[in-house]
């Protein structure tokens, strides 16, 4: 599988302090892949290291097929980033400030700085100098930064940090389109889950600089996280008729009276058909997916254990 | 790079600094002529000037005022352009484009270097031409011990702006190694100090040998600046 981005045994430490090891990561051309990790946790090192302006102590990064050196300034070219916060020229305008990005990138395209300006809806502020800006305007207008010169690659950390709800949403519906119709592949870090889980195809999940895990949505989506959630009166009776009358192994007693059955072969309307018929009363029967802020927490409570034992 | 030193000088806003050096040569000028002319540096018991020994012609207080207020002009503007660039993370924007670091910090301090050595060299030859067109129609108290037709006058001129602008540097590194903007303007009243003040008659300020120590230490001081760049983190 080709990569446009993959790290190997990244390993970072300052100061005797180890901020990542032995990260692996793996992003494929055209996709939205979702770093995540709680604050912490080494999602800025990793991106520092990325973009060049950190050096990893050992491992490498390829990026578009290349091992990244101290001397990789034309993959700089390809790659449009956010790292931390943006910063801008406080006293020039947005518009002058874009203008200046496109010089230093060697970006000439007409209609380019009016176009990004329009995408991130700060057509109107353009004028004003940025000293002026709110924190959400000067965020999406680190975003139109990172987009002007049409990258392949984007690399965002956290871009929707100071944004209202409707600032992030606008902001996940850009990040869609610019990936489906621009193809642009774009790694975005976050801690807040349901911001990566609508818009990502692969999730990385990092904690105490350690890559905990990579994985496609689709993946999560099959990995049996959908269960039925029941509340039964007699847990003990409820428990033997899944067992011995519909056969089922695949499932788990949460506390008294709640059970949870991981084995999608059986309809919530046949469950309650053959509880009533076995007499078990059922309070609650649902459907219920485990979302990616469970699995996140499983992750990072996995690996805290891990640390703590350590 | 002249590219790179035109955005430098547009990013950081140079006619604020443009307009700033107007103001310093204007009140350095005023200052020289009213030394010179109205006997604002003699003695009110003899009516001589009251100057330190071996700086008794007029050139001595031009050289070291316009030294002084330009070393410290420039370490305010290279602490401004490139310390505070470090400090405020404008410099993790600037290297995150596809341009070499040391080449980006050379063009940092060629925008200073340059602006400064123009407008130095131009607020000398202002000063030392009121103080000919003065002697016209006044007596200076000090002696005019400068003739501007000789070529001499010209090289030793440029020689010493060179010397002054490039001392900053030796400030910058200072600076930089501290990230601190107060420390490169501090560093530069501290090489004042130490090439123009005098202890006695003991002063290193008329040295023939001592620029072109000074030139080398300030190259030094610049490579280390920048030497480094391209493989450290930013932080």
């Amino acid at each position: 599988m080709p990569y446009i981005l993959q790290t190997n045994h990244l390993t970072k430490t300052i100061g005797g302090k180890e901020l990542v090891s032995n990260v692996n990561l793996h992003i494929k051309k055209g996709e939205i892949y979702g770093f995540l990790g709680p604050n912490g946790a080494g999602k800025t090192t990793v991106m520092k290291i990325i973009t060049n302006l950190w050096k990893p102590t050992d491992g490498k990064v390829e990026i578009f097929g290349e091992t990244l050196t101290p001397q990789s300034y034309e993959v700089l070219k390809r790659m449009g980033s956010i790292i931390e916060f943006p910063t801008f020229y406080d006293h020039m305008t947005g518009y002058e400030n874009l203008k200046l990005h496109s010089e230093y990138m060697g970006y000439y395209n007409h209609g380019s700085i009016e176009n990004a300006l329009d995408m991130l809806d700060l057509t109107k502020a353009a004028g004003k100098p940025v000293k002026n800006y709110s924190l959400g305007m000067k965020e999406r207008l680190g975003i139109a930064r990172a987009i002007l010169c049409k990258p392949e690659l984007l690399i965002l950390d956290e871009p929707t940090n100071g944004l209202d709800p409707v600032g992030m949403k606008q902001i996940r519906d850009l990040l869609k389109t610019l990936c489906t119709e621009y193809g642009i592949t774009i790694m975005i870090s976050s801690h807040i889950l349901s911001e990566i889980e609508s818009i990502a195809n692969t999730v990385g999940v990092i904690n105490h600089g350690m890559m905990m895990k990579e994985i496609g949505m689709k993946e999560i989506e099959q990995m049996n996280l959908a269960y039925i959630e029941l509340s039964v009166m007699n847990t003990k009776k409820a428990a033997y008729v899944l067992s011995e009358k519909l056969g089922l192994i695949n499932f788990k007693i949460i506390e008294d009276g709640q059970i949870r059955i991981y084995d999608n072969h059986v309809s919530t309307q046949e469950l309650s058909k053959v509880l009533a018929l076995n007499d078990v009363e059922v309070i609650a029967i649902g459907k219920k997916a485990e979302t990616l802020e469970d699995y996140f927490l499983k992750m990072t409570a996995e690996v805290k254990n891990y640390v703590e034992a350590d | 790079m002249l590219k790179l030193i035109k955005l430098e000088w547009k990013k950081n806003n140079i006619g604020k600094y443009a307009r700033n050096a107007i103001i310093l040569a204007a009140v350095l000028c005023l200052f020289i002529f009213a030394l010179a002319y109205l006997g604002i540096a003699n003695d009110p018991d003899t009516g001589v000037p009251d100057a330190a020994p071996g700086n008794g012609t007029i050139s001595s207080p031009i050289e070291l005022f316009t030294s002084m207020s330009f070393l410290i002009f420039t370490s305010v503007m290279l602490s401004s352009f490139i310390v505070s660039a470090y400090k405020n993370k404008t410099m993790n924007l600037m290297f995150s484009y596809p341009i070499k670091r040391q080449k980006i910090l050379i063009s940092q301090m060629l925008a200073v270097w340059s602006f400064n050595f123009v407008t130095l060299v131009v607020t000398k030859l202002l000063i030392y031409g009121c103080i000919i067109l003065g002697s016209r129609f006044m007596v200076s108290s000090f002696p005019i011990d400068f003739n501007m037709a000789s070529l001499g006058f010209y090289i030793q001129l440029i020689v010493k702006s060179i010397v002054v602008v490039s001392m900053s540097f030796i400030a910058l590194f200072i600076g930089m190694a501290m990230k601190s903007s107060k420390a490169t303007i501090i560093s530069s009243f501290l090489l004042i100090i130490l090439t123009q003040a005098n202890v006695g008659d003991l002063t290193m300020a008329n040295n023939a040998v001592f620029p072109v120590i000074l030139i080398v230490i300030s190259l030094v001081f610049a490579f280390f600046s920048i030497c480094r760049a391209e493989t450290s983190d930013l932080m």
